[in-house]
């Protein structure tokens, strides 16, 4: 089910003229950027990083836009009434939707890796290739598991889109995804600590730049577990709470 | 005259209000305050770690950017929307100049990004430690007034767009994201190459930012002057070109009976 209903969601997403232009679009102007800021830096030898970097907000604006508002979709196209009859748990219909996030963002790892080669020529020496293709899909599979929270929060707050817009900024500050979190002030240490998006962004920088990759990898896949399990109850409040109220529907 | 000006007025005020009746504090905070002051502060720490640009650089440049989203984002709802919810037809059907009706919406939305810009300005100078001189304010102030009258205007060439094609977001989505790389406003213009520099150097903002910057320093009037009058010329421009594309584009929407094709 998990499969197919990621399968199903992807080839959804890639009916769509916005969707397709802005993960096919953005995540490029964002590798541009990045490289464009390292490289008139004093910093230059790190645009493999800067590359892998740009990858990873593309990932986290994916699952935040996509997943994140997957209810808040399917309630826009009419069909979460059908979605909550279905007799499964409100966790296995809406995981597929949200892995398939992730999935799609994964693009934009690669497109800045591919863009960053051929015009940039970066050479890409990663210092752990074998890590990084298992720290990949892994770290982009658990911001998948990651944004079942999201969504069941984004539902509870009527004006989720406004939150939307403005985690994407924060999260990839706090999460040291183009920048190391130690140039931050150290009071955000421990909200950066929290967030898996922290962990999946040093284990891919690792995995470029060398260290111990599985630590970081073990702590983003845990906390995604964590996030999954109290999405999973979350969504079960949530549908409750709308059936009594009647409130399913009601955008 | 009169009609004209209470057209201009008013009906840019309805159209504006009528934009934002689904709005409420909370989005308009979230998504035109947080968001930009969240960026604000990503791209000073940029800034600061990789040593490209000093705070005043990122700080006043991506306040003159919050203001430009703000319009490029509010201009093109502003034309498109009509299509989409299906009253464009009602417009065009205005005996008086649809010309006149479109190009007044860039008041409110300029009016709108000038606050978002000061806003953002004030709160990012704040919590990042950069001193402004208060004898720098006024001319600030105009520097952030040009890049969002310029950025309304921009807006609306891309609402006339709308007019034409299905999906207003993607074109605007594009174009913002576009706008953080080609502007000079994280990336300073001599580090990109000649095309992107050129493209740059026609987009709005791009001379209103670096005015801005050299107004928040405390230079005087004549020495941001070129670089307003470019801003200037820029929105005089994208004025011109978005009437031309209404006018074409409505023409177009009558032969072909395409009004309300989504």
């Amino acid at each position: 089910m998990l499969v197919l209903g990621m399968l199903f969601h992807m080839k959804h997403v890639s009916r769509s003229p916005f969707d397709l232009a802005v993960f096919v679009v953005v995540p490029v102007v964002q590798a541009t950027l990045a490289v464009y800021l390292f490289r008139a830096s004093a910093e230059p030898q790190k645009l493999l990083q800067a590359a892998v970097g740009a990858g990873m907000m593309g990932v986290w604006s994916s699952v935040l836009f996509g997943a994140g508002g997957a209810i808040q979709s399917q309630r826009w196209q009419g069909t979460l009434e059908m979605l909550m009859l279905a007799p499964r748990r409100p966790v296995m219909i809406f995981l597929p939707i949200t892995l398939a996030q992730g999935a799609i963002g994964s693009y934009a790892l690669l497109a800045t890796l591919v863009w960053a080669r051929v015009l940039y020529g970066i050479r890409l020496d990663f210092a752990r290739p074998w890590a990084f293709l298992v720290t990949a899909p892994v770290t982009v599979l658990s911001l998948g598991a990651f944004g079942i929270l999201l969504a069941s929060l984004f539902v509870l707050l009527r004006h989720a889109n406004a939150l939307q817009n403005a985690l994407e900024y924060p999260v990839w500050l706090l999460s040291g995804m183009l920048l190391p979190i130690s140039s931050l002030p150290a009071w955000t240490g421990p909200l950066a600590a929290v967030l898996p998006t922290t962990w999946g962004a040093r284990a891919m920088r690792e995995a470029t730049a060398g260290g111990a990759v599985w630590p970081s990898l073990a702590w983003c896949a845990g906390i995604s577990a964590i996030c999954l399990a109290l999405g999973a109850l979350s969504l079960v409040h949530v549908e409750r709470r709308a059936r009594a109220a009647a409130t399913l529907a009601l955008a | 005259m009169r009609g004209t000006l209470r057209l201009l007025g008013m009906g840019s005020v309805i159209a504006y209000r009528a934009l934002f009746n689904w709005t409420t504090p909370p989005v308009f905070i979230g998504s035109l305050l947080v968001g930009p002051l969240f960026q604000l502060i990503f791209f000073a720490y940029v800034g600061r770690q990789l040593s490209v640009g000093d705070d005043r650089f990122y700080i006043v440049g991506n306040a003159v950017l919050a203001a430009a989203w703000t319009c490029v984002f509010g201009g093109t709802m502003a034309i498109g929307n009509e299509r989409r919810f299906g009253t464009l037809g009602h417009v065009l059907l205005s005996p008086r100049s649809r010309t006149l009706i479109f190009l007044g919406r860039a008041t409110p939305y300029a009016l709108n990004g000038l606050f978002v810009a000061a806003v953002i300005l004030a709160l990012g100078a704040g919590l990042l430690g950069l001193h402004i001189p208060a004898s720098a304010i006024p001319l600030l102030a105009l520097c952030l007034a040009a890049g969002a009258v310029a950025s309304a205007f921009f807006g609306l060439t891309l609402g006339a767009l709308g007019l034409r094609f299905r999906d207003i977001w993607v074109i605007s989505n594009v174009t913002s994201a576009l706008m953080v790389l080609l502007t000079g406003v994280n990336v300073p213009l001599d580090q990109l190459p000649p095309v992107l520099r050129a493209i740059g150097t026609v987009l709005p903002i791009t001379h209103s930012a670096a005015a801005a910057r050299d107004a928040a320093g405390g230079a005087p009037i004549a020495a941001v002057a070129p670089d307003l009058l470019i801003e200037a010329g820029i929105a005089l421009a994208y004025a011109a070109l978005a009437a031309v594309l209404l006018r074409i584009f409505e023409a177009e929407s009558r032969r072909r009976a395409s009004l309300d094709t989504l």
